[in-house]
């Protein structure tokens, strides 16, 4: 099956993938920014 | 419930937008990924007692005696080198799980592998926290080592292959992006802890049980909804207008697909097996001995102290010293999963074993570059081979799902993927023990801790000469290992291993 028989993604599912995508990527981005702020000592 | 869970339930709809699954699995993947941070309980673990200072044990029975006292003892505070050997029943029931579940995996599909994993994890941060409220050890280790051990294996392989048939244009990008979150769990995981255990924190309490409760729970909430939030694709979908391009499907990527009972058999398996552990081993035994290494190798040059050896510093300098290590290592875990997926989604462009092929002969200069770089004080090109070496590491774990799918198809390679994990296991033990060991042999002949590790970093590169030769073996899989048409139709099944007749 390929996927013009499933059809093109609804449009309406995008604002739902643009919220799932923040709900993981602001903790990770949150995670990467404090160690990054740790690594930040290892220049001064 | 068990028909909710089903992989028939979770057959994607006309219309399914396939970019909504990568971030369940990294929901899930980010939730197990705080394994690695559990180092963030030891120290006020090390004082649940005595909360200010730990309480030492007194000299009590020795033998297999003293190790049921241990077990069971509630008067004295644990050593971190007792607290340490979760890392080992992590690694040891995540290897061990995913290899026997992984068949499991891909018949019951992911969302029911995902919630048994939120409930393995979670059940044992919930009894983690009753272990440490009842200062009982064997319940941490039971807890959060054996049943989230168990967690932790379901969890990770839960979405490979569904990814993996979601994104046959872009393998490496997609698995690339759930293994991802496996190593930025901890950095979430780690400082989140941290908060809560201050947060928490009481005359009469460490704070490590309450902020074990609410982390399960939290964790609970994001694998629950990552495992719900997993589809899957009809049988042979793909994506619209993609062909797999003919000079792939005559060089590395099968059209075929072979059963994990017969993947087992094929010298490629074992190939890749020792791919993996050989590079994993190197790995974490560079991740184990970084913040120690950086101190002994360059001692006082790094607070412009330059020629004062580690040993020659005051306590304060030790400290800092102490702090530029942490520094070092929080640097490393940046590129670790910068790694993950720079790497994989660069192998869809390569091929694997190209990328193979470059993490070791890379990994091999790299390694070998180290003790000259500490020889001539560099810090800045010290600290960059190890930032380019822990991309290779991780994007070795990254890489190695999408190498399967080419090897032996996609049908079974979550199982396949599972039973590989064991390497995981292997090298969680070979290359810290290999590292300590040299260490200290270096030590006891009286080399000066400033050059201890390059014997190290010499056999670590030799590790990887042997990984080397290991990928250049690689071919691929022989068409009568492949299942047969007939088998294909059939619902996945631990024990179908109709094959081709040669």
């Amino acid at each position: 099956m390929a996927d013009d028989d499933m059809g093109e993604p609804k449009p309406g599912q995008w604002p739902l993938v643009i919220l799932a995508w923040v709900l993981v990527g602001v903790p990770l981005l949150w995670g990467v920014y404090t160690t990054l702020a740790k690594a930040a000592l290892l220049f001064k | 419930m068990a028909a909710l869970l089903s992989r028939e339930r979770i057959v994607a709809k006309p219309g399914f937008n396939r970019w909504l699954v990568p971030p369940a699995a990294l929901a899930i993947h980010l939730s197990i990924g705080m394994a690695y941070g559990f180092s963030v309980f030891w120290l006020p673990l090390s004082k649940a007692i005595g909360i200010t200072k730990s309480v030492p044990c007194p000299d009590g029975p020795t033998g297999l005696q003293g190790f049921f006292h241990l077990l069971v003892q509630t008067e004295c505070d644990w050593k971190i080198s007792t607290l340490g050997w979760m890392f080992t029943l992590f690694f040891v029931f995540l290897g061990s799980s995913a290899a026997l579940f992984g068949a499991w995996v891909e018949r019951g599909g992911p969302r029911r592998a995902g919630v048994v994993a939120a409930f393995c994890w979670t059940s044992g941060f919930l009894i983690s926290a009753l272990g440490v409220h009842l200062h009982q050890i064997w319940l941490m280790w039971l807890g959060s080592g054996v049943i989230g051990g168990i967690g932790l294996g379901l969890g990770y392989i839960s979405p490979v292959s569904t990814l993996i048939k979601w994104f046959p244009d872009r393998r490496g990008m997609a698995t690339g992006m759930a293994i991802m979150g496996f190593g930025g769990g901890a950095m979430i995981g780690s400082p989140l802890a941290d908060i809560l255990m201050k947060r928490y924190a009481t005359p009469t309490s460490v704070g490590v049980w309450e902020t074990f409760v609410t982390m399960g729970l939290i964790y609970f909430v994001a694998m629950m909804l990552g495992a719900f939030g997993y589809r899957v694709p009809p049988e042979g979908w793909r994506p619209a207008g993609w062909t797999l391009p003919m000079a792939e499907r005559r060089a590395m990527i099968t059209t075929g697909n072979v059963h994990v009972g017969e993947a087992v058999k094929t010298p490629q398996f074992w190939l890749l097996w020792w791919v993996l552990c050989l590079n994993v081993s190197a790995g974490i035994g560079v991740i184990g001995m970084a913040s120690p290494m950086i101190q002994e190798v360059f001692g006082g040059r790094l607070i412009d102290l330059p020629g004062v050896a580690l040993k020659d510093l005051a306590e304060s300098q030790k400290a800092q010293l102490a702090t530029i290590g942490a520094a070092f290592a929080a640097l490393l875990s940046v590129f670790n999963i910068a790694g993950r997926i720079g790497w994989a989604s660069f192998s869809d462009y390569i091929g694997r074993k190209r990328t193979y092929f470059v993490f070791f002969a890379l990994g091999i200069l790299l390694y070998a570059l180290v003790p000259w770089a500490g020889r001539i004080g560099s810090v800045v090109l010290f600290v960059s081979l190890f930032c380019v070496i822990l991309t290779m590491y991780g994007g070795g774990f990254a890489t190695i799902p999408a190498y399967l799918a080419d090897m032996f198809g996609t049908r079974y390679v979550g199982a396949i993927h599972g039973r590989l994990l064991t390497a995981w296991s292997a090298a969680g033990i070979l290359g810290p023990v290999l590292v300590n060991y040299i260490r200290e042999f270096q030590l006891d002949r009286g080399v000066p801790n400033a050059q201890v590790y390059n014997v190290t970093m010499y056999v670590l590169a030799g590790l990887l000469v042997i990984g080397f030769f290991c990928n250049l073996a690689v071919r691929p899989v022989s068409e009568h290992h492949y299942m047969t048409d007939e088998a294909l139709r059939e619902p996945a099944r631990p024990s179908q291993a109709a094959v081709r007749t040669p």
